[in-house]
């Protein structure tokens, strides 16, 4: 059996985009705990009688969207140098899942604030004006039906949502927005769309293969709104 | 990938889009323009499925090993999906590349069980290829088709141009071989390519042939067109399994498969010779590779896929000449990784407590055995050698050791069954049961004891030594089923059998020749696919579409075949002779069994094959 000699965590940051973006999250964490024994880290199991390997991620991505702005902590019985970890495990990955960096983290998961994505409609009565309608629509008040244990609430999501800018870009509305990511106040930016949707009537079912949408986490903050590291 | 059109919009709307999206880690990726022939290779069902096929992961890994090949891999699309591709004009597209596999030189499918048929030809009509051999202009992809199915290549023959009798890890290069050299010197036409490549040992070219019928509705002759062209196909094997190619890296998926581990394979061919076994006669002569090759494979393939379990596959792991020195070669590491291993196919004669102790994969879940038969006299009728001491002995093992779940596995409608063999399953699932109260208290597992007996339908195929037997109809296969519900009375016996129906169709497509392609064509034609899914199977359809292209089931079926007769597949040469085959038959009706491969050689014919570390002489 191996020694524990020097428990640690280590931080990865990594993209899934491109096609990946259709990898489940269940998908993922069965995928990097085989990338893992392949890159040969000195992954530390929990104990008892089936062992798992100890790996946590940070706010989950939905399936269908990209990133390049993910975060995993791997528990490791023997730190190993940053350049190696990532040198170790994108050895074992291809560019569209792939590491971005290493650290040894001072911060928890917890501690996530928000998110900035960035999203692209591609629709049929993409305007200037309706860019003016979308950044309206997402600076007042919104108000959505969540879904919770105590039944059907009332939320209004504005609060939740910052730094909005919506312009036209080649014929596609290009909207970045950052939205509220901590595990007390969540907004998952297909709950942002969907009361678009709601509110402006656009991304109608029977467009499907003429509209659509696609989305791109593109950088992670804490609370205060310092990079997150 | 994204060279489809809608394809993205198309992914979010389906279930379980990672089985269309490619990018694993493992997949290979070449530059089309640089290479001299694009191979795509099709498995007539879901990529779960298809995924964790063996046949597959050797050939993809034995093409793409040449410089200039490149194959790649697709997948039977799930209903939803299928039916979104047709609406927005999305032709089936090969993963790794994402072009439509119609701009392929060659296709080939993997034919591993008769009821994908459908499913292979609705691929075709999704890639845009006619899938009738005979329409198939000079820019369309040569169709290939292998796998254990086309041992009796006869009911697909029109819609394949070319069909790869036995083990492909040869042939296929050949092919390719021949392909790319024909393109190069300017003398391919598809004719031209498809008679040359007659020559090569293992094909089968069926338009190349000619199939008459007597008045009676037998066949007549089947004849080679062409002079030179053979008249008899002989089966292709790989001499060497410690030398043939095996993969060293495996295209990882990302989704779940129906085998997320290392398939180490073992051995081909299988001593045991039991009479209702297609794959013990067709995969002869047994070629084991030694632990050495195994050992080093399995080590190879655990550190570039990180698979958790290893799985020592074969027909009958138990009769594996050198098993101890293997698993203890496996074992000096596996556990430390935590790596497990699994043994699929146990005998009841071979199973001790020592091996469920070193497997762990017989450490959890419950435990299969597969008697075949209820009674001793119908087990000694299909050579199955196992007796009911060893299923007692191999159960009392298992309960002793923890475990309190046992499935067994039988089949009806056997040649020579009465009713008393059907008892006898009830009675054997009851002495099972026995085997657990007989425990003193303490010994006996917790939660009280579970048996299940799952049991399917025989069909004769071809090959076997009951190639020429009778199917049982569907109301005996009916009132047998019924009667073993009856029969088992006991509670803690769970009974699950086959549908039937599904027996009936696959027995025809398994028997069949050439006259029912039609058939097959026209169930297509009214929806077919997928139909080894239970969901999707629709007996009705088949019998209206054999119905309405004049084909007569029952000859296919509940006929028996005449041993004069000229059978479909005979034109294939296996290696086991027919006269083997058929000593094989009257020893059945006399109750004989036949000593295996390792007590001693039954001349079967298959030693004229070749091929290295085998029992035979």
């Amino acid at each position: 059996m191996v020694q524990i000699n020097e428990p640690c965590t280590v931080r990865v940051k990594f993209k899934k985009v491109g096609r990946l973006k259709f990898v489940s999250h269940l998908d993922l964490v069965r995928t990097v705990m085989k990338v893992i024994v392949r890159a040969g880290l000195p992954l530390r199991f929990s104990e008892g009688f089936n062992p798992k390997p100890k790996l946590s991620f940070a706010a989950p991505l939905s399936t269908g969207v990209e990133s390049v702005c993910e975060y995993m902590d791997i528990k490791l019985y023997k730190r190993v140098p940053e350049d190696e970890v990532v040198a170790m495990l994108n050895k074992n990955l291809t560019d569209e899942l792939c590491a971005l960096l290493a650290y040894y983290p001072e911060s928890k998961f917890t501690e996530l604030g928000f998110i900035d994505y960035r999203i692209e409609l591609d629709l049929l009565s993409a305007t200037e004006a309706l860019c003016l309608d979308i950044e309206k629509a997402l600076t007042s008040p919104l108000v959505i039906v969540k879904k919770g244990k105590g039944g059907e609430r009332e939320v209004d999501i504005s609060p939740m949502i910052r730094n909005v800018s919506c312009k036209l870009e080649g014929g596609k509305i290009l909207l970045e927005c950052c939205l509220s990511s901590s595990p007390a106040e969540f907004l998952s930016p297909e709950l942002m769309i969907k009361a678009l949707k709601d509110k402006l009537g656009i991304l109608k079912e029977e467009n499907l293969t003429e509209e659509g949408y696609t989305v791109m986490r593109t950088e992670a903050y804490f609370a205060d709104m310092r990079p997150f590291r | 990938m994204t060279n489809i059109k809608h394809i993205d919009s198309v992914l979010k709307s389906v279930e379980k889009p990672g089985r269309y999206i490619g990018g694993e880690f493992g997949a290979v990726i070449k530059d089309k323009e640089s290479v001299a022939c694009r191979f795509a290779f099709l498995f007539p069902d879901t990529y779960e499925i298809g995924m964790s096929n063996l046949g597959v992961r050797i050939l993809y890994d034995v093409l793409n090993r040449e410089q200039d090949i490149w194959c790649e891999r697709a997948y039977a699309p799930w209903v939803d999906m299928k039916e979104k591709m047709e609406r927005y004009g999305i032709p089936l597209y090969a993963l790794e590349s994402g072009d439509p596999v119609s701009e392929f030189d060659l296709v080939g499918f993997s034919l591993q069980y008769e009821m994908c048929y459908t499913t292979a030809l609705s691929m075709m009509k999704l890639a845009g290829i006619p899938i009738y051999s005979r329409d198939r202009g000079e820019e369309v992809p040569i169709i290939i088709a292998g796998g254990p199915c086309v041992y009796n290549p006869e009911p697909v023959a029109d819609f394949f141009d070319l069909i790869n009798i036995g083990e492909g890890e040869e042939v296929l290069l050949e092919i390719s071989r021949l392909y790319i050299q024909m393109k190069k010197d300017g003398s391919y036409t598809r004719s031209a390519f498809l008679r040359r490549a007659a020559d090569i040992e293992g094909v089968y070219i069926p338009s190349l042939y000619e199939v008459s019928y007597n008045a009676d509705g037998t066949i007549r002759a089947f004849t080679p067109r062409e002079a030179g062209v053979p008249a008899k196909i002989k089966k292709r094997i790989v001499a060497d399994l410690d030398k043939a190619p095996y993969p060293e890296g495996l295209v990882m998926p990302y989704i779940q498969t129906v085998h997320d581990r290392v398939v180490l394979e073992v051995y081909r061919g299988c001593i045991r010779g039991c009479r209702f076994c297609q794959a013990g006669m067709v995969y002869r002569p047994i070629r084991e590779k030694s632990p050495e090759t195994l050992c080093r494979q399995a080590k190879c393939l655990y550190e570039s896929s990180g698979y958790d379990e290893i799985s020592l596959i074969s027909l009958s792991i138990s009769d594996y000449s050198r098993l101890r020195e293997l698993t203890d070669g496996l074992l000096e590491w596996t556990d430390d990784e935590r790596v497990s291993l699994s043994l699929p196919s146990l005998r009841l004669d071979s199973f001790s407590e020592e091996l469920m102790q070193r497997i762990s994969s017989v450490r959890q879940g419950g435990l299969t055995f597969a008697p075949e038969a209820g009674t001793q006299r119908l087990r000694d009728v299909i050579n199955k050698n196992v007796t009911e001491d060893d299923l007692v002995r191999a159960v009392d093992i298992a309960f002793r050791g923890g475990k309190n779940s046992v499935k067994l596995y039988f089949m009806n409608g056997l040649p020579t069954e009465t009713l008393l063999d059907i008892e006898g399953i009830a009675a054997t699932a009851k002495r099972v049961v026995d085997c657990y109260f007989a425990l003193p208290k303490p010994e006996r597992p917790k939660g009280g004891v579970s048996v299940t007996v799952s049991v399917s339908c025989f069909i004769p195929k071809p090959f076997t030594p009951f190639q020429w037997e009778a199917q049982d109809s569907l109301a005996s296969l009916r009132m047998k089923q019924q009667h073993l519900k009856e029969a088992i009375t006991d509670r803690r016996v769970r009974y699950t059998y086959h549908d039937a129906e599904v027996s009936v169709i696959e027995a025809i497509l398994a028997r069949g020749d050439r006259r029912i392609a039609p058939a097959i064509a026209l169930a297509v034609e009214r929806g077919a696919n997928l139909d080894a899914w239970d969901e999707f199977f629709d007996y009705d359809r088949w019998m209206s579409a054999f119905r309405d292209t004049g084909v007569d089931t029952d000859f296919y079926t509940t006929r028996g075949f005449g041993t004069d007769e000229i059978l479909p597949w005979d034109m294939i040469d296996i290696g086991v002779t027919k006269s083997f085959l058929l000593r094989e038959r009257e020893r059945a009706y006399a109750e004989k069994t036949t000593p295996s491969c390792q007590e001693s050689c039954s001349g079967c014919g298959a030693n004229k094959l070749g091929g290295k570390n085998r029992w035979c002489k």
